[in-house]
């Protein structure tokens, strides 16, 4: 047994927060019923289907509309709020040999795939790095060497891990049962946003989506909100395991004791004498503890981008007190050589919870760097000594505030009703927020049962970002996409690099942040990629979406793959329109001739081959070319070019009046 | 009217482009192709050792602190280029110590942030955003630049040659991040009947569709194809048979000068150079830092000399997020620290001339005795740029809850 299980038997915490979730759950009040009015708004079932579907999933699948209204739509949705359909084909595409990381815990995360600063100390330790210079990374007997000594000690690179977050997410949107779960996954991982920019919380993104986010989607948000605070990616994102505080009996006792003092002298003799190797190093440490201290940044998130919006009406005072209350919320050492491991060790559990520390698995309270003093936040006042609960009343606190419930009601109605929600919408869903202490699955169940959600404004107002727009063509056309990180590529071209957005404040929801020249061009070059099977690793049967029946025309693709693509929509101006261009008897013959003329060789075929291994599933076995790639992106701190395979593909008309319907503006709609 | 691109459309394309036509509704301009000023940002991720890179040779603390990175002017110790007696240039940065002579090119140094983060992310993240105490500010300080412009513009006022948008740019104002202006067009692989065919048939959805937005940006889109036209980006020839750097930033700056020459309306660039991050092993002469400043100023230079005729529409502003430490580590090379060096670049900078408020490299002038400390916050810098070179006098806008003074680094 080590160190870490044994802390992990302790988990006070842990059974309180079960017990606390029990006695809320007998308190709080029963759902409201489903009982969506799309009838007095004048929808038919299929109409209201196909509205539900664009909302709450991430695209239409053929045939799905029909299942909907046959099983009910009132129980479909509710099936989605339960949200426990089992995913055999998530499962499936995600095999556990090539998708690893999706199963471990952070500590095996952490001293599994290393960071670029790990991997270089690792070379540093192992004398792979000469005199000659850094650049030397680049020269393939360095690399190899540096992959044998991975290999060797079961490390992997920090890329490989990225890619399994990424296709994961493509994966589960595109394949997955629990539609809305996922789309909520979607909405509250970009509220809560943490960022693969950011190297120190790299490593912990997968798990936060995977056990902070998805698991609490549907549940309280005080819940989500409190599984946010405590996860490591998140404390290193917005700073706050740095954020301490010494104004703690425990710090003052350690300043005076003796034994301090006796340290204290000691560093001072090593710094002082220079001959000594770890005088510099020892100099630097004590420097940067000296300049520990408050950091404000996750406090003041967590207020104005988490809970109450920035006119919530808290002030600097408040972001300097919540700062303070939440000092000593850390996380658990876990890279087994880090400095961290060693002093937890030495304490033991036993002492750590005697000086109230408490650890929840991955995270760690310090209460020795913890503010003891009293304080007041938002009016409310909280005695001296509060420890690691005070910092969870805080949060309590703002989970249910009225300007969370208003802020968090206003985001939700943008993403699933309209750019700019009306105010009757936002204060029904508030109400109901308030009413249930914050139960997500309420407010949803609220806003499907208002008739703004139904209104004919709100139908197809909001434009897909350029994830769902992705993944609804997938979805769209039960394709089968083998390299789910082509699609990625392609979302970050059209201008939705996920997992890197850099500001805590996620994208933004809004259709005139996603559209513009440059994205929605390639939105139409997607369409086209896409339909025609350029884009590598994607399968698509378009004859099978029509019972295998080839159209007599182009005239007749267009107006059949229409409703197969776009169903419950009114397509006819756009194919009177197309029509007039795509009349040409001979038009497919003229197109497969020029095609031959100019068989595929473009610059690009030659993507950067660090891409050509993030593109690669690892089910198939990887090139040395793929190798090495990988070696130097283990190595590079640099961000990912995006280079764009293309392969050859399929121009038949079908495929190519596939393209323009999905590059066409309806299809960008919700 | 200009010639350029837009002659396209008075002669072949026919009418005027969406986007002018709407800046001319809204009465915002009376005539968009008047020549704008171009600025052009390169961001050096990592953190770049302005210390030695434009090195104060004449302090004697500085051969004591970094032993084996010290370098003079004197032959011996490495041949910086004097630059006034107290600070010398590397030797890698040669080709653009003529432009400094010249008095086109200006140096500032002990440039960085209030904020005394040594996290690259952090400080990134601050000098991007223009808000170094501030996280969660939506916008980046050149997307605000943008909006304060004052007249509307083509889809290509603000482009990033980057894979994903900078922080820079996030906001508002419409901004274009793309990594090869070759992608901008309609394109069906090797089959330009397809393409053409596919094109038109995107043309005539966008145009009748009731999503104002889609409609709007469908046909600003077609216009600025047009406008760009792809095949003119594949055979761009740069002047006086100037060859480019075959590296990240030297494509970069290539694509942005035929942006600027294609006279589509570009006004604010933004490019970035990497490796910065000099933990080991930096060298001295052809290290791993020479190399990266070779690189670094032989694209600049490139780029310099091939805008030709166009020089004095174009300034250039390096930056990074923060400097490194003043004595080297027991690697060969430097840690994270505080203030770097930036370069201006322009026919109307006051050049010739290391812009600094830099005390000695005694302990005691340091920070936290180890770090050149900040002495010219980088909103002194980038604030002088944009109200000098392009006209941007709302400070208050451009940096929120910044009251200082800008460096005054523009004639005129």
């Amino acid at each position: 047994m080590n160190f870490r299980r044994m802390y992990k038997t302790f988990t006070v915490g842990a059974i309180m927060t079960l017990l606390s979730a029990f006695v809320q759950g007998s308190h709080s009040a029963p759902e409201p019923k489903i009982n969506m009015p799309y009838k007095k708004m004048g929808l038919t079932q299929e109409q209201a289907a196909a509205h539900l579907l664009g909302r709450f999933t991430f695209g239409i699948r053929p045939g799905q509309i029909k299942e909907v209204v046959d099983m009910g739509l009132d129980k479909w949705l509710q099936q989605q709020l339960d949200g426990n359909i089992s995913d055999e084909e998530v499962a499936r595409r995600l095999p556990a040999d090539s998708y690893d990381a999706l199963a471990m815990t952070n500590e095996t995360i952490v001293n599994t795939y290393l960071n670029a600063g790990q991997i270089i100390r690792i070379a540093a330790k192992n004398n792979l790095l000469n005199k000659d210079s850094i650049r030397n990374l680049d020269k393939p007997e360095y690399r190899a060497q540096l992959k044998k000594l991975m290999d060797e000690q079961g490390y992997k690179a920090p890329q490989e891990l990225q890619r399994q977050i990424v296709n994961q997410k493509i994966v589960r949107a595109a394949y997955g049962q629990n539609q809305l779960r996922e789309v909520l996954t979607d909405f509250w991982f970009n509220h809560f946003n943490v960022s693969l920019t950011k190297g120190q919380c790299q490593q912990y993104v997968l798990t936060y989506e995977r056990d902070a986010i998805r698991p609490n989607v549907l549940g309280n948000f005080e819940t989500i909100l409190e599984a946010t605070a405590k996860h490591p990616a998140m404390l290193e994102y917005l700073d706050n395991a740095s954020s301490v505080s010494m104004d703690n009996d425990m710090a003052r006792q350690q300043e005076k004791s003796v034994l301090n003092r006796l340290v204290k002298q000691r560093m001072l003799a090593i710094v002082n004498d220079t001959s000594k190797p770890g005088a510099k190093i020892l100099e630097q440490a004590i420097k940067a503890k000296k300049t520990q201290g408050l950091n404000e940044n996750y406090a003041r998130e967590i207020m104005e981008l988490h809970t109450l919006g920035v006119d919530g009406g808290y002030t600097q005072q408040d972001v300097t007190t919540v700062a303070r209350a939440l000092t000593g919320w850390s996380i658990m050492p876990m890279y087994k050589d880090g400095p961290g491991m060693k002093l937890i060790q030495a304490a033991g559990p036993g002492l750590m919870a005697k000086r109230g520390f408490v650890v929840e698995g991955d995270f760690l309270f310090k209460a020795d760097k913890h503010d003891e003093n009293a304080k007041t936040i938002l009016g409310r006042n909280f005695p001296a000594n509060g420890g690691y609960e005070e910092g969870k009343q805080v949060l309590e606190m703002l989970a249910n505030h009225p300007s969370t419930a208003k802020f968090i009601c206003t985001k939700l109605a943008t993403r699933f009703v309209s750019d700019t929600p009306s105010a009757e919408l936002v204060n029904k869903m508030t109400d109901a927020f308030l009413k249930s202490k914050g139960n997500i699955k309420m407010v949803l169940i609220t806003m499907a049962n208002a008739r703004e959600f139904w209104d004919n404004k709100a139908l197809r107002e909001k434009v897909k970002s350029p994830f769902e727009f992705a993944v609804s063509a997938i979805r769209a056309t039960n394709a089968d996409v083998q390299q789910p990180f082509q699609i990625y590529n392609w979302c970050t071209r059209m201008g939705q690099r996920f997992y890197y957005y850099q500001a805590p404040t996620g994208f933004p929801d809004r259709a005139t942040y996603w559209i513009n020249t440059g994205s929605l061009l390639n939105r139409m070059n997607f369409g086209l990629a896409f339909a025609t099977e350029k884009i590598p690793g994607v399968k698509l049967n378009l004859a099978a979406l029509n019972d295998n029946h080839e159209p007599e025309s182009a005239e007749a693709a267009l107006i059949i793959y229409s409703k197969i693509l776009l169903p419950e929509r009114n397509q006819d101006d756009n194919i009177r329109r197309l029509t007039a261009i795509v009349r040409d008897a001979n038009l497919e013959k003229k197109i497969t001739e020029a095609a031959v003329k100019n068989t595929v060789t473009t610059p690009d075929m030659t993507a950067s081959s660090m891409q050509d291994d993030m593109m690669a599933t690892t089910a198939t076995a990887p090139t040395l070319r793929n190798r090495k790639a990988n070696e130097r992106a283990a190595l590079s701190k640099k961000n990912l070019p995006v280079t764009t395979l293309y392969v050859a593909g399929n121009t038949n008309t079908v495929s190519q009046v596939a393209g323009i319907i999905i590059g066409s503006p309806e299809f960008q709609r919700k | 009217m200009k010639s350029g691109a837009l002659a396209l459309f008075a002669a072949g394309v026919g009418g005027v482009p969406t986007f002018i036509a709407r800046a001319a509704d809204s009465r915002k301009i009376l005539s968009p192709y008047k020549k704008n000023k171009i600025l052009v940002c390169i961001f050096q991720r990592g953190a770049m050792d302005g210390l030695m890179v434009v090195s104060p040779y004449t302090d004697p603390n500085l051969k004591t602190l970094r032993p084996t990175l010290y370098m003079s002017p004197a032959e011996t110790e490495g041949k910086l280029t004097d630059l006034d007696g107290r600070f010398g240039l590397h030797p890698s940065m040669q080709s653009l110590a003529p432009f400094f002579t010249e008095g086109r090119m200006a140096i500032v140094h002990g440039v960085g942030s209030p904020n005394n983060t040594r996290s690259h992310f952090d400080a990134q993240d601050y000098m991007e955003s223009g808000t170094p105490f501030s996280k969660s500010s939506t916008s980046g300080w050149l997307n605000r630049a943008v909006g304060l412009l004052g007249h509307d513009a083509t889809p290509f006022r603000a482009v990033s040659v980057t894979s994903s948008l900078p922080r820079s740019l996030y906001g508002d104002n419409e901004a274009l991040a793309i990594n090869n202006l070759q992608e901008f067009a309609i394109q069906m692989r090797g089959n330009p009947l397809a393409s053409n065919l596919a094109s038109k048939s995107f043309e005539q959805l966008y145009d009748q569709t009731s999503s104002e937005i889609l409609n709007r940006t469908g046909k600003e889109s077609f216009d600025a194809m047009k406008m760009l036209n792809v095949n003119n980006i594949k055979n761009y020839q740069p002047a006086n048979g100037i060859v480019y750097p075959n590296s990240a930033l030297g494509n970069s700056l290539k694509q942005i000068a035929t942006l600027i020459k294609m006279n589509v309306g570009l006004e604010v660039a933004f490019a970035e150079s990497g490796g910065w991050d000099t933990h080991f092993n930096q060298g001295t002469i052809n290290g791993a830092l020479g190399r990266n400043l070779k690189d670094f100023s032989d694209s600049i230079a490139a780029f310099w000399k091939d805008l030709d005729a166009y020089q004095d529409d174009v300034t250039v502003m390096t930056m990074t997020e923060f400097g490194r430490t003043a004595h080297q580590n027991g690697t060969g090379g430097t840690d994270h620290g505080r203030a770097s060096c930036l370069f201006v670049l322009g026919n109307n900078v006051k050049g010739g001339k290391v812009y600094n408020n830099i005390k000695t490299l005694a302990k005691e002038d340091l920070e936290d005795g180890r770090d050149l400390p900040v002495s010219t916050d980088f909103r002194s810098v980038f604030s002088s740029v944009a109200n000098g070179h392009l006209k941007i006098n709302n400070n208050k806008s451009l940096f929120p809850t910044w009251e200082g003074q800008g460096l005054g680094l523009m004639k005129g």
